[in-house]
């Protein structure tokens, strides 16, 4: 089974976020796996397993739980103006980070 | 070309086809159209050789009910049918069967971490079924908002429908919205995963997108959730920690989705729910 | 009250031909007996079965065939001839008065199945086997079963007598060079998992490294899964475990399992090769 050595990915990881198309810009569109080992210099094979990582590895689980209080209270906020229930609002949280 | 037996052409007939079968709207983009914003290895021709033309089927996202919901756990878990897809095997089969020309359903699952092997909000655009927006960049068609797109790819020579001249994003609510106070409503709700500005003459200027922040909302209970659950429950010492891991309800839904993914597919509606294009298909008795 | 109707038989083809499936045909239950162990007959299933309707179809299109390897990896499979199956048992139920038993197209335990699809359709003269594996119609070629076993008595078809395997380019092949396409493209003596001879004009396989398939037709898929869970679990370094867990091969095994119907079949490529699994007319 390929494993990634972890010191690969430690020291391409945040390049290969930033080639690919994590990140993303109307109009300026990002990298495949293949263009960007080309700029780095590394196999094709590699790039896609960093950037697999990379791409699980951005943020930590704390980030799904605050994903999930974010879409209970955003679409509650709304239903209760659309459906004119005040009832289904939650009281208020502090900004998004 | 047109059909012997009818003035139909047959862009028209693999269209009602695909209509009949559960698109909401059906375009057509020339394979060649790709090469200029797809990268090698992603373009029509790289998986079928020879193709000429890809047809793009759009279908409805969650019905208007859905949409009242105050649970959001519901969209999450049947805010996605898969119709469009029915519409495009359907369409596949006619053009091979009646036209005798090669045809697939062009692939468009992200099995290499999030890159699709190909993009159907490119095949979308190029088709002229929306064009981008600021939520999360998705393709918005002007007449009915939000809606879901697959493709298939074809030998057959079909005349294409021009991109759309004038996006549906910004709606003309929002470019006023933004002129109030500097955001627009989809921006305003999600500023975690947004960003971007309205130019003077009412486009966007700049639109910024954080996908993998996305990915925690919109896909919020599945493979990433299992993969990171997993390793978290993997490194945990403590016994008592990890069957109270693999037991909760964080774990539990996220077998679940893996079990029953192709209904919860896409788990965030928040930026949409907000957005103006195609509402008034929302609203219902 | 059940009743069966003359025409059962038309009707049901044709229920089955609107569904979408290419070929209908029914086997006899009893006829299984002679093949199928005990636990993997039908009447094992639905006691006092007596015929198997069995349809084929949702085979790979001619593109997907001619599309990008890696297209057919991902998106070979797909669900639909079970549907048709599905709606066949309702039918036989609603119409004919008759128990029938969609059988399951998965394993009944590891890689055992519950009862044989592909022996259904040979006993329902469908197909019959190849050297490649998997049992080919004549016409059709390459297609995914369905079936349905049922109390109805229906009249049954019996084996063919002459199968789509070997193709005469594969016989010209074999009096050649000893071989054909597909036992030259996966060879068992060469690290793949096919062996077998013609003889006589027949195919005769007499190896089949099943074990080894399941690594190329299930790449991405439990086993696979399992391997890496094992192997995570046993590595001592958290960052190693990291790299295997968020990893490129187990990402896409979770795809895989998520999306099993368009991606349960990964490897084509003794398929790919034969001249008798396509069917169709080469299109343009």
């Amino acid at each position: 089974m390929f494993v990634l050595d972890p010191e690969i990915y430690r020291r391409y990881r945040d390049q290969v976020l930033a080639l690919c198309n994590s990140f993303q810009r109307i109009g300026q569109r990002g990298f495949s796996d293949r263009e960007i080992a080309e700029r780095l210099g590394l196999e094709e094979r590699v790039v896609t397993e960093i950037r697999c990582v990379a791409e699980r590895d951005m943020y930590g689980l704390d980030e799904w739980q605050r994903a999930i209080e974010f879409k209970r209270r955003v679409s509650r906020e709304w239903q209760a103006a659309a459906l004119k229930r005040p009832d289904l609002k939650e009281p208020p949280k502090p900004p998004e980070p | 070309m047109l059909n012997a037996m009818s003035a139909t052409t047959r862009e028209e007939e693999i269209k009602a086809v695909g209509r009949r079968a559960g698109a909401r709207v059906v375009g057509i983009a020339a394979a060649s159209a790709f090469d200029a914003h797809a990268p090698e290895g992603h373009r029509p021709a790289d998986m079928l050789p020879g193709a000429k033309a890809v047809v793009v089927a759009g279908g409805d996202g969650p019905t208007a009910g859905a949409w009242r919901c105050p649970d959001n756990r519901v969209m999450e878990i049947t805010g996605y049918d898969l119709r469009e897809n029915v519409a495009v095997h359907a369409m596949a089969d006619h053009i091979e069967r009646e036209w005798r020309h090669y045809a697939i359903q062009a692939p468009a699952l992200p099995v290499h971490g999030h890159a699709p092997p190909m993009s159907m909000m490119l095949a979308a655009e190029l088709a002229g079924l929306g064009t981008r927006s600021f939520a999360a960049h998705i393709i918005l068609n002007p007449e009915y908002g939000l809606l879901y797109y697959a493709a298939l790819i074809t030998t057959l020579e079909l005349a294409p429908d021009p991109p759309l001249d004038r996006p549906a994003c910004p709606h003309p609510g929002c470019v006023a919205m933004y002129k109030r106070i500097g955001t627009t409503p989809c921006l305003r709700v999600c500023p975690a995963c947004l960003s971007g500005r309205v130019s003077s003459e009412g486009r966007i200027e700049e639109s910024t997108y954080n996908r993998e922040r996305c990915h925690s909302r919109a896909q919020t209970y599945g493979i990433g959730s299992f993969q990171k659950a997993l390793l978290d429950i993997v490194n945990e010492d403590d016994p008592a920690q990890r069957h109270a891991k693999i037991h909760g309800d964080f774990f539990t839904k996220s077998l679940q989705a893996i079990g029953f993914y192709r209904d919860s597919i896409a788990q965030c509606f928040e930026c949409m729910r907000v957005c103006p294009v195609g509402r008034k298909y929302r609203k219902l008795e | 009250m059940a009743h069966l109707p003359e025409d059962a038989r038309h009707r049901l083809r044709d229920v089955a031909l609107k569904a979408g499936a290419v070929v209908c045909g029914v086997a006899d239950a009893a006829a299984f007996e002679k093949h199928a162990p005990a636990g993997h007959r039908p009447a094992d299933f639905l006691p006092g079965a007596r015929a198997v309707i069995v349809v084929g179809g949702a085979a790979p299109r001619a593109g997907d065939w001619q599309a990008s390897p890696w297209v057919l990896q991902t998106m070979g499979t797909t669900e639909r001839i079970q549907g048709v199956g599905r709606r066949l048992a309702q039918y036989v139920e609603a119409e004919f008065g008759y128990y029938a038993l969609y059988l399951p197209p998965g394993t009944e335990s590891g890689s055992n199945p519950f009862v044989s699809l592909m022996l259904a359709a040979e006993l329902a003269g469908l197909g019959s086997r190849s050297l490649a594996g998997p049992v080919l119609n004549r016409e059709h070629g390459f297609l995914y079963w369905s079936a349905v076993a049922t109390t109805a008595p229906l009249p049954v078809d019996g084996p063919e007598d002459e199968g789509a395997c070997p193709a005469p380019a594969c016989r010209q092949m074999w009096e050649r060079e000893r071989t054909t396409p597909c036992l030259s493209v996966c060879p068992i003596d060469g690290g793949g998992c096919l062996g077998g001879e013609l003889v006589n004009g027949r195919p005769v396989r007499h190896s089949y490294d099943r074990d080894r398939c399941a690594t190329r037709v299930h790449t991405h898929w439990i086993g696979g899964f399992q391997q890496v869970l094992e192997a995570t679990l046993n590595e001592p370094d958290r960052e190693k475990r990291k790299m295997m867990l968020y990893g490129d091969y187990f990402t896409r095994t979770l795809w895989a399992l998520t999306y099993s119907s368009t991606n349960m079949a990964q490897c084509f490529e003794c398929l790919r090769v034969c001249p008798a699994a396509h069917g169709l007319r080469p299109l343009e």
